[in-house]
């Protein structure tokens, strides 16, 4: 009878043993998913008014919704080619709206993987979707530390309140 | 009057000194230190301590006067000091910087007449210069772009020096008379400087204007042509030369950021006109600029990737005899051009072609590819048919090689 109780208490402190150690794990798994798609992903932007999200060492790149709408409608992009090694602030292609060419300049260092063909099809897809269907270019990072340079979301807004404030 | 002046001059300075500080406190507020640092020495001086200057290139060379205006975008600090440059060129077709020539410009016709075709950094369509044509280039920083601005100030030196009337439109051209465009504008806009620079008719050969623009279809930028008239047929007073000195004294005696009329005064505190010889030796760096304008790699292969599409019919003469065709005989060429290159051509020879005898249609296709959209492409295509004649002792072009090689021809060679 005794015996019979001990074992019954063994088995169950070593089930809840059991479960807390699952929860333990789980919770830590749901806190790196939850840093990863925060931190990792994150939107950063430029004073120049472009944007890049990096996710596994690979960096996309587009312009700023008030980028797209001090340019106007852009008629033609012309973006850098898969291959192409840039540098932090190198100019790296060219928007052209109505009448004026505006440079782009890449917000990190990196190799050109990618170029979105549907923007040089359809430029027009930077003003209707800038932060999606609109992006540029996609690099590999040579620099990640160079993000830790870049504003955050609040920070770019801040910035363009400051910056708008200027013009007037 | 004065007084009122005065009194608007000090609201301006301390509406600007207000600005400053604001902007200042705000920024440390928002933004990261590394940031600040790097904004504040981005910023810029108040309107009085902006001097302004006129700039007369003496080169009549539009590769040269690119170049320099490129040189000028690279390496001048415009916070302080606002530029206007004045040049003119001799007979030349500039294309925008992502247009195609072979669409905008009649080629053929500017090689017939020797006129040059150059390509640009800034934007926009295609424009025609001569000795007739006065262009102008207003370098800003480019947070102080202001096309409206420009534009504006050379319609108030037309109306102050020869009374002309004149509009600005949505398009931002020069308007007169209703409906007849004077100018041309285009920009760069750049990560500290930014230009914008036009282009006046004042007295250009407007035949020579509107051969050398024939176009085709073009799915690059596209030029918006307009109805154009010179300067001189609305006023003969209007030579390029009294025009430049008249937006010359405009731009010196308007205010760097405001369009008012600081007059005879504000002209003396401004550095004046000034004669630039655009030379290696003043601008070191300038000949490299001036290089890469001038090669074929940066005229003609910069253009965007297009296809071009013709059909011919075909003579009877040519096609298979004693067979009737239901359908039209005609010879389809299609080439793609990428960078100025032949990449893809379809041949679609018509049936009857073929039953005649005509088999040039593997070696047309694969001695086109890679070669530039020139005559060279057609020097190498009769050569390829020509190598197939090897067997025989005449080294000539059939008549149907021939008919072939001419469609191509005018592919390439005409608008």
């Amino acid at each position: 009878m005794i015996l019979q109780r001990y074992l019954h208490h063994i088995t169950k402190q070593c089930l809840t043993r059991q479960c807390v150690i699952q929860s333990n794990y789980k919770q830590s798994y749901c806190e790196l998913k939850h840093n990863y798609s925060t931190n990792i992903k994150e939107r950063k932007f430029t004073d120049r008014h472009e944007w890049v999200v990096v996710e596994n060492n690979i960096g996309t790149v587009g312009i700023s919704s008030y980028a797209q709408e001090s340019l106007g409608d852009v008629v033609f992009a012309q973006l850098p080619d898969p291959g192409t090694e840039i540098k932090e602030g190198d100019e790296c292609g060219a928007l052209e709206s109505v009448k004026a060419a505006s440079e782009i300049y890449s917000p990190v260092s990196g190799t050109v993987t990618e170029k979105n063909s549907d923007v040089e099809k359809k430029p027009g897809l930077i003003n209707t979707s800038c932060y999606d269907k609109g992006w540029l270019f996609k690099l590999k990072l040579t620099k990640p530390d160079e993000l830790k340079e870049l504003m955050t979301e609040a920070q770019y807004e801040e910035f363009l309140k400051t910056d708008v404030e200027k013009d007037h | 009057m004065a007084q009122s002046m005065m009194r608007k001059i000090a609201l301006s300075n301390m509406f600007v000194m207000v600005g400053l500080t604001r902007r200042a406190s705000s920024r440390s507020l928002a933004t990261g230190k590394n940031l600040m640092v790097k904004k504040t020495s981005n910023d810029l001086p108040p309107e009085e301590e902006i001097t302004k200057s006129v700039f007369m290139s003496q080169s009549t060379d539009i590769y040269t006067n690119l170049a320099l205006e490129d040189w000028m975008y690279r390496n001048m600090d415009f916070r302080k000091h606002h530029v206007m440059m004045v040049w003119r060129n001799e007979p030349c077709v500039v294309i925008g910087r992502h247009q195609n020539p072979w669409l905008e410009a009649n080629v053929p016709f500017l090689s017939e007449k020797e006129i040059a075709l150059a390509r640009r950094n800034s934007g926009g369509g295609t424009v025609y210069h001569d000795r007739g044509n006065l262009n102008i280039t207003f370098f800003t920083p480019r947070e102080r772009y202001d096309r409206k601005y420009n534009l504006e100030l050379i319609k108030r030196a037309l109306f102050r020096g020869f009374g002309i009337k004149s509009i600005i439109n949505d398009r931002h051209d020069i308007i007169v008379r209703d409906k007849y465009k004077i100018s041309g504008t285009a920009a760069k806009l750049g990560r500290t400087t930014a230009y914008h620079h036009c282009t006046l008719l004042v007295n250009a050969n407007k035949a020579d204007l509107s051969r050398a623009l024939a176009k085709r279809e073009t799915n690059a930028t596209p030029s918006t042509p307009s109805p154009v008239v010179n300067l001189s047929d609305l006023d003969n007073r209007v030579t390029v030369e009294s025009l430049q000195t008249a937006v010359g004294y405009e731009y010196l005696r308007t205010p760097a950021l405001q369009l008012e009329d600081g007059g005879e005064r504000h002209i003396s505190k401004q550095r004046g006109f000034q004669f630039i010889n655009p030379t290696e030796d003043w601008f070191p760096g300038l000949s490299e600029l001036k290089n890469d304008l001038q090669t074929w790699d940066w005229s003609f292969g910069r253009t965007p990737m297009f296809t071009v599409s013709r059909s011919f019919p075909v003579p009877s003469e040519l096609l298979a005899p004693s067979k009737v065709y239901s359908a039209a005989q005609e010879l389809v060429i299609s080439m793609t051009v990428e960078k100025g290159l032949i990449n893809d051509v379809t041949l679609n020879i018509p049936p009857g072609l073929v039953e005649s005898g005509f088999h040039g249609e593997a070696s047309v296709i694969t001695h086109l590819k890679g070669k530039r959209f020139t005559s060279e492409a057609l020097n190498a295509l009769q050569d390829a048919m020509l190598t197939r004649h090897t067997s025989g002792d005449v080294k000539k072009l059939d008549e149907k090689e021939q008919f072939v090689a001419k469609c191509f021809d005018q592919v390439v060679n005409t608008v």
